[in-house]
């Protein structure tokens, strides 16, 4: 099955195999980040959310 | 205006999208939705994204409508997107401004995974300034986010806005002008070359742009559907938020502008300053223009003058400080009716694109309803050598009004423009430029400003 039928846009092949290489690094630092967050909930110290975007503006 | 095709008023700017396009009908612009996009839409609009979007001023509103499709087969809706006042484009754009295209853009497809939707395009040409704010302009940009997927945009937001930004702050901010002749964003392997080799130090541009331009060329055509499908959401965060810090950290700050310190530097008084101020203001609540043009605006103080009549205000320079400057004062006293850009006027925006007709050119955006050209004329004329009669034609075809001043040979400033070259300007007196103008434009006001050489006209094109 073609994953994205709607692709109107060439990705590039090297584009996604980098990109895929490089967020599988970033996502274990986001994942750290939320258990962070976590063990730091049960001893009651409030961290900054990863949902906050919606309140920083992009100006 | 925009170039359309002769039968349905499609735009060609707009022929990518098989989701539907831009076509317009008695002046009026309408988006096409077609049946292929009716889930999207649906999600965008159901999930709460779309007023989310709204609210935050990053995504155009639009309205539901009833007009008859322009391609009746294919159509699920019509929408009527809110006007966008002046359609400007990235290579018009100063720093600050082409950062906060790319912050918005990050930040809508940050909104959008949590609607389990994703942007399927990053460019920059999706963005136009509206309320003073960088704003997505296609309502077709959304698709379903399916975890696993890696981001189909990737590559246009690397190419279209961090190469760009990388290069004008670490190297030359003039390189924005690269994106004129790539239209779909800098190549990676050209931005990897031309930024400085302490880049490659730096994580989010060794990344996203080095290694990025390296993969391109080692995997150029292989076939890599089989390994799709294997990135996680945390993944697509973390490459988003990498993304968006790489982006912060680039800054560009103007050192002393080309004519950054024009206003100290002229030889006119605050009086007569202020009286042109004064004039600007006035002749704008007179001729009531809904759209003015300042034509070497500088940071822009007459184009806040004329704007106070209400009019939607471009306030175009050459000089990239300038138009920086401009945008940051706008931006922080949260101005709507200004938009500062970079323009040379004596080699302004071509049409761009496929056949020519995917950007519209400086003059096809026209024309304005009032132009200011403020100590511009003897630019134009003595350094850039326009004859006066053709830039009186040039000036009648930009805008109906027109309020211009003179700037004669004794004054300061021409006399430093005239320095270092022969005086083969017989013509550029008073005398002349009134003849000159009067042949194309109705010279309705005439008034000499306080404490200088130089006179301001209200002229009306003929």
């Amino acid at each position: 099955m073609h994953l994205m039928p709607q692709l109107y846009l060439d990705p590039g092949s090297g584009s996604i195999l980098i990109q895929m290489a490089i967020a599988a690094l970033l996502g274990l630092a986001v994942a750290a980040r939320a258990y962070w967050g976590k063990i730091k909930g049960w001893f009651g110290i409030k961290s900054k959310s990863a949902d906050d975007d919606d309140d920083s503006d992009a100006k | 205006m925009t170039t359309q095709t002769p039968n349905n008023g499609q735009l060609s700017a707009s022929f990518r999208d098989p989701n539907g396009f831009l076509f317009s009908r008695n002046g009026i612009l309408y988006r096409q939705i077609n049946r292929a996009y009716e889930r999207e839409y649906t999600r965008l609009m159901e999930s709460g994204l779309y007023d989310r979007l709204i609210k935050a001023g990053m995504l155009i509103p639009h309205v539901e409508v009833d007009q008859p499709p322009a391609e009746k087969e294919a159509a699920y809706k019509v929408i009527q997107p809110e006007r966008v006042p002046f359609v400007s484009y990235p290579y018009e754009w100063s720093f600050g401004q082409l950062k906060d295209a790319a912050l918005t853009t990050l930040a809508i497809q940050k909104r959008a995974m949590k609607a389990d939707m994703s942007l399927k395009d990053a460019s920059a040409y999706n963005v136009q300034f509206v309320r003073g704010k960088a704003t997505l302009i296609d309502t077709l940009s959304f698709e379903m986010y399916k975890e696993g997927e890696p981001w189909v945009a990737y590559r246009q937001f690397c190419q279209h806005f961090l190469a760009p930004l990388a290069l004008m702050a670490l190297k030359d901010v003039r390189l924005n002008q690269l994106l004129r002749v790539y239209i779909d964003g800098i190549p990676l392997d050209l931005a990897s070359g031309l930024l400085p080799s302490k880049t490659r130090f730096n994580f989010g541009l060794l990344t996203h742009i080095h290694l990025h331009a390296s993969a391109q060329k080692r995997y150029s055509g292989e076939d890599v559907k089989a390994r799709r499908g294997s990135m996680s959401r945390q993944a697509m965060t973390g490459l988003i938020e990498s993304l968006e810090s790489a982006i912060r950290k680039l800054d560009w700050t103007p050192r002393g502008t080309e004519w950054g310190n024009y206003y100290d530097a002229t030889n006119y008084s605050d009086a007569a300053f202020e009286h042109k101020q004064q004039l600007a203001g006035e002749w704008s609540q007179r001729v009531k223009p809904a759209l003015v043009w300042d034509l070497g605006a500088n940071t822009g103080v007459f184009s806040r003058a004329a704007g106070e009549s209400g009019a939607f205000v471009v306030s175009f320079d050459v000089d990239p400080a300038a138009v920086e400057q401009n945008y940051q004062m706008s931006k922080k006293a949260n101005e709507q009716n200004v938009l500062p850009l970079l323009l040379d006027l004596t080699n302004p925006s071509p049409s761009i694109g496929w056949a020519n007709s995917e950007r519209d050119s400086f003059g096809a955006r026209g024309p304005a309803d009032m132009v200011l050209a403020l100590a511009l004329i003897h630019h134009l004329a003595i350094s850039n050598n326009v004859p006066l009669l053709q830039l009186a034609g040039f000036f009648a075809e930009t805008g109906k009004w027109l309020v211009v001043e003179f700037v004669p040979k004794s004054d300061s400033q021409v006399r430093r423009l005239l320095a270092s070259r022969q005086d083969i300007f017989p013509n550029y007196t008073r005398a002349g430029f009134e003849s000159a103008f009067g042949e194309k434009f109705k010279i309705h006001e005439t008034v000499e400003i306080r404490e200088s050489e130089r006179v301001l006209y209200l002229m009306e094109s003929k």
